[in-house]
């Protein structure tokens, strides 16, 4: 399906929500670190400078921009959309909300309003339209799921790139010019992507840092290409060199873990029993305290317009999960033993259980001696 | 998010050098009677902080509090677990995480029993890190700080202009080596973020107009679009934190004498542009090969949070000070010509491909 008309499908979901929700008006903010909500009524990509599109109860939308380049970019990309340009897009906002003064206007998110619109929230009596947002960007259209299941053989097939990339003696920021690039030249927009290279010494995962491989070490990564504005996940660890009997026995907790949750998937669970599922077995097998914030951040979330959407996949979050929601389950956390180890796979949520997307082997990979996939 | 290479090297930038930026900004709010400023960042709006510190946050957002005296806070939304990293590429500053840093910057502030904060670019700031921050600071007075972070930021800088040469020399580099005979758009942006990001960038950006004759915007582009006989490839490159442009006119039948000319010619505008002088005389009145003419122009450079930002064009000329910049210029020869080139910064990269 046409990124457009998925677009015009998420419009019409907005100004139904719009409608139910009583809001005549709603102001959306976003660049290029939060723009799922931004994006959802103005389908477009910001790189640079930040956004704010106005959308009244037709649909109709306008796009402020503060880069005159997106600007530029925006007309090219996204034809239908009406843009505007200003240095100054918070007071030209504010400007054109005077012709819905007698309106009921929601301007959000709640927590990233630029506080140049989010301090008028009293005197312009501003509705929060954040947890309108978070129900449509979480339990999306079928044209949103179609585009999701289209762009997630990407994230394989650039897994597959990693793997063959990573060898002793490169450094790390070489295997993500590799990724970036090969996602670039076959339509990936964005991707959210980190990595991790070592021993026990690694706690998580982080930007490159220009450390080099070297045998034996473990090489985590999550992929997330996205597609048209949708995000896609996997995340897999390789080693360098053959799998040591330690790192085999400690990966098989996180496979473990990771179909137990998995297992969990369908409507009517909550975030929580997913979570609880992938730790019980962290629990079994002494390694508990390796659930813990200490030493991870959740157990997976949501996937869409954003990267890492709610629901957060977490023992103390009891959202419930839906049909039409797209997740991913990765109980990825630390090792006592042999470091920080990933695991995990996206998912959308169907009537009786979860449609896997990524298709990658859920192996502990190994590398020739001298590079590429064992 | 940033995905490229992110580390320290004191040997670019040192932590010497974001000391004496640190202690230029608080001479700057003694004299205005600020008791602190406070600088956003995230990693679109990264540039106050990255001037003042180093540092880019790769994703998340942070607040930065720089006291009237003392060592700077910095208070992230990461987590706790990428500290060491953090701390690794972050080392002049104190670094507390929390889920609300707006509430940590708060309660430094009621101890440090500061009244009157600066913000830069105040009416941008997250309405709930506003929140946080009064929470518990209830009584603190926050003023809007732009044009005095401005009087320190608009001060050229050698470690920064050396980090933008660095960028620029990776982007020609990058243009320089790319396959003179490609077909696709995707092709391109293939062999550019390659070399660009195994050069050590921190990031790039490819924007592409496949075929000039037709539009001269520059736009992402999917990767299976064909290339025209003419067309243009922005590259916006990041090295340590610093933001360069360098756009390119090829012809995807090869070498191009025009175009050589013409980019030559730029190369040489680039060089001698006076940006203490008039700007717009400067380009309307250079002599430009092959009968080319100035269609329209603009500079921009790091301004408040943003690396890069408009801050002229022919449209509205006057430039203030700045630090550098980039120039784009688009040219009318037998199609639209587009480049783009550093100025303001002595030794810009020359090298090209051989077709351009």
């Amino acid at each position: 399906m046409a990124a457009r008309e998925v677009a015009a499908r998420r419009r019409q979901r907005l100004t139904e929500a719009m409608r139910d929700a009583g809001f005549d008006v709603v102001v959306l903010f976003g660049n290029a670190w939060q723009n799922d909500y931004l994006r959802y009524a103005a389908d477009f990509g910001i790189l640079e400078g930040e956004g704010i599109a106005i959308v009244d109860r037709t649909g109709e939308t306008t796009l402020y921009l503060d880069d005159p380049l997106e600007a530029e970019r925006a007309a090219a990309e996204c034809p239908d959309l009406a843009t505007v340009v200003s240095t100054d897009i918070v007071a030209d906002v504010l400007q054109s909300l005077q012709r819905y003064a007698n309106h009921r206007i929601a301007a959000g998110p709640r927590r990233n309003l630029p506080y140049g619109l989010s301090r008028h929230r009293e005197d312009m009596h501003l509705g929060d339209p954040t947890p309108m947002l978070d129900r449509l960007l979480m339990v999306k259209a079928k044209e949103e799921l179609d585009a999701i299941r289209d762009a997630a053989h990407l994230a394989d097939e650039g897994y597959a790139v990693f793997r063959n990339a990573a060898r002793a003696g490169r450094a790390d920021y070489e295997l993500v010019a590799e990724i970036e690039a090969f996602f670039r030249a076959n339509g990936v927009d964005d991707n959210f992507m980190l990595v991790g290279v070592g021993g026990r010494e690694v706690r998580g995962m982080t930007p490159p840092t220009g450390k080099r491989l070297s045998p034996g070490d473990l090489v985590t990564t999550e992929l997330t290409p996205c597609v048209d504005g949708y995000y896609v996940q996997i995340c897999r660890t390789l080693v360098v060199g053959e799998p040591s009997s330690l790192q085999q026995k400690a990966f098989g907790v996180y496979l473990e873990a990771m179909k137990a949750g998995i297992s969990v998937v369908a409507p009517g669970v909550t975030a929580a029993d997913i979570a609880k599922a992938e730790n019980d077995v962290f629990h079994r097998h002494g390694l508990g305290e390796y659930t813990t914030s200490e030493y991870t951040r959740v157990r997976g979330h949501g996937l869409g317009l954003f990267p890492d959407t709610k629901p957060q996949i977490l023992e103390d979050v009891t959202t419930r999960i839906e049909e039409g929601m797209s997740l991913i389950v990765h109980p990825n956390t630390y090792h006592p033993e042999v470091g920080y180890i990933v695991l995990g796979d996206s998912m959308i949520v169907g009537p009786t259980g979860p449609e896997i997307l990524t298709r990658t082997a859920r192996e502990l990979f190994g590398t020739a001696a001298t590079g590429g996939v064992a | 998010m940033r995905h490229g290479l992110m580390t320290w090297r004191e040997s670019e930038l040192s932590q010497a050098d974001v000391l004496a930026r640190q202690r230029r900004l608080q001479a700057a709010m003694r004299e205005s009677n600020l008791d602190a400023v406070l600088l956003y960042t995230n990693h679109v709006r990264s540039g106050a902080v990255t001037f003042m510190t180093g540092f880019t946050p790769y994703w998340a957002d942070a607040l930065l509090l720089l006291p009237a005296d003392g060592r700077a806070l910095f208070a992230v939304a990461l987590s706790k677990r990428v500290g060491t990293w953090i701390q690794s590429t972050n080392p002049t500053v104190e670094v507390a995480h929390s889920p609300q840093p707006g509430r940590l910057i708060g309660d430094r502030l009621v101890a440090l029993g500061a009244k009157k904060i600066g913000v830069v670019e105040l009416d941008r700031l997250p309405g709930g890190l506003v929140d946080e921050i009064r929470a518990v600071a209830t009584a603190v007075e926050l003023t809007d700080a732009s044009a005095l972070f401005g009087t320190v930021r608009s001060l050229p800088d050698t470690a920064e202009a050396g980090l933008a040469r660095q960028a620029d020399a990776i982007a020609a580099a990058a243009f320089a080596t790319a396959p003179s005979k490609l077909t696709r758009v995707g092709d391109v942006t293939e062999a550019l973020e390659l070399s660009v990001r195994n050069a050590g960038a921190e990031e790039c950006y490819v924007a592409t107009a496949p075929d000039l004759a037709s539009d001269a915007r520059l736009s992402r582009v999917k990767g299976g679009v064909r290339l025209g006989t003419i067309f243009a490839v922005r590259l916006s490159v990041a090295y340590g934190g610093t933001w360069i442009r360098r756009t390119e006119t090829f012809a995807s039948f090869g070498a191009d004498a025009t175009l050589s000319a013409i980019a030559y010619a730029a190369d040489e505008l680039a060089a001698k542009l006076d940006l203490g002088a008039d700007v717009a005389r400067q380009i309307e009145n250079f002599n430009w090969p092959a009968g080319a003419t100035v269609a329209d122009w603009s500079i921009e450079a790091p301004f408040g949070t943003r690396p890069l930002q408009r801050v002229a064009s022919k449209a509205a000329p006057p430039l203030e000070a700045i630090p550098y910049g980039v120039l784009s210029l688009r040219l009318d020869s037998r199609t639209p010509v587009l480049l783009t080139r550093l100025v303001g910064i002595f030794g810009q990269a020359v090298a090209r491909r051989s077709s351009a």
